[in-house]
């Protein structure tokens, strides 16, 4: 018996965040929409749309909301959870195509890869190919993961790794993409990943500047000398 | 010290916060009233006696504010947690007074 929600974390994504949960609900997946304390009409607006919203009295970044997604998730009794951005990036139509992926392999999470063989996404600036390769390698050497795409959040997340994230989940940037990637690596979860065609944002504004981005890889990548921020019960 | 007292007692200081302080405070007139022992401190490494005393303070300086690192730390994710829980209970509420 599975039940499946789809999660959405969200700051000032009105403009498209409508859309995205139209299309979620459209493929029969219930919505849980966590709204990081935005300033524009996003819980609002998910809300018409069909989703299940729930507002953060103060902004946690990605990672925090997720946790709250997560947490809501699995108390009420979900065993799966879809993560997709609100901003419209991601193939909401292929997250059957993630589950599909999740029960063949019997895999704990599975990442949608923009470039994995058969995967797209919008055109990368060169730093930023380079840096997701970097990331890409360290996660294979140290965290013993295969993940052409360690940064995409466009996930699917099975239980037992889904109730182990709903109480750690790193909150920093990098830090809910790139380092619960190694963790769970680490740990002895199953991690698989599957193609996807990836869109440019549709609107609202990135979630992290160029500086904090630069930090951010500074420490994910001292992350493997110098220990998680978090841990993970190991994989029974 | 009468600073860090007042603070205390116009509660903008917990007592944890005060005890420290006030230890460092007596540290620093402990080192200063024996001078002397210092001064041989110093004669051993080669350094002015007012060296030492600059070096003791910065490093007693150095260990607030790690410590002070570390609570703020814990805060954070205390507060993300209370955060949380607070998003999770307002979810309910309103699914609860939500007319059947």
């Amino acid at each position: 018996m599975t039940k499946v929600v789809v999660v959405i974390p969200a700051f000032d994504e009105g403009a498209c965040i409508g859309g995205v949960v139209s299309t979620v609900r459209m493929g029969g997946y219930e919505c849980t929409v966590v709204d990081d304390a935005s300033t524009d009409r996003t819980a609002e607006i998910a809300e018409q749309a069909g989703a299940v919203v729930i507002r953060l009295p103060i902004n946690l970044g990605v990672g925090g909301a997720l946790r709250a997604g997560f947490r809501h998730a699995v108390d009420n009794g979900a065993d799966t959870v879809v993560q997709v951005d609100g901003d419209g990036q991601h193939p909401a139509e292929q997250i059957g195509t993630l589950l599909k992926h999740l029960d063949a392999g019997h895999l704990d999470m599975v990442v949608g890869s923009r470039f994995a063989p058969g995967g797209a996404s919008a055109p990368q600036s060169n730093p930023r190919r380079a840096a997701i390769r970097v990331l890409s390698t360290t996660l294979r050497r140290r965290g013993g993961v295969s993940i052409s795409d360690p940064t995409s959040g466009f996930r699917a997340i099975r239980d037992p790794l889904l109730t182990a994230f709903a109480t750690n989940f790193p909150h920093h940037y990098l830090g809910d993409t790139f380092e619960a990637l190694l963790v769970a690596g680490r740990r002895g979860y199953k991690i698989g990943e599957v193609p996807v065609e990836m869109r440019a944002r549709q609107g609202g504004q990135p979630s992290a500047a160029l500086p904090a981005s630069v930090r951010a890889m500074l420490r994910a990548l001292t992350v493997p000398f110098t220990g998680c921020s978090f841990d993970l019960p190991p994989r029974a | 010290m009468l600073v860090i007292l007042g603070l205390t007692r116009r509660r903008l200081l917990t007592t944890r916060y005060t005890l420290g302080w006030l230890g460092v405070g007596a540290l620093v007139a402990l080192a200063a009233m024996t001078m002397p022992f210092v001064g041989q401190l110093g004669k051993v490494a080669n350094i002015t006696p007012t060296a030492v005393l600059l070096m003791i303070s910065s490093l007693l300086l150095l260990a607030i504010s790690i410590q002070l690192s570390i609570s703020v730390s814990l805060l954070q994710e205390r507060l993300r947690t209370t955060a949380e829980a607070h998003a999770l209970l307002a979810r309910r509420v309103s699914d609860l007074e939500r007319p059947a």
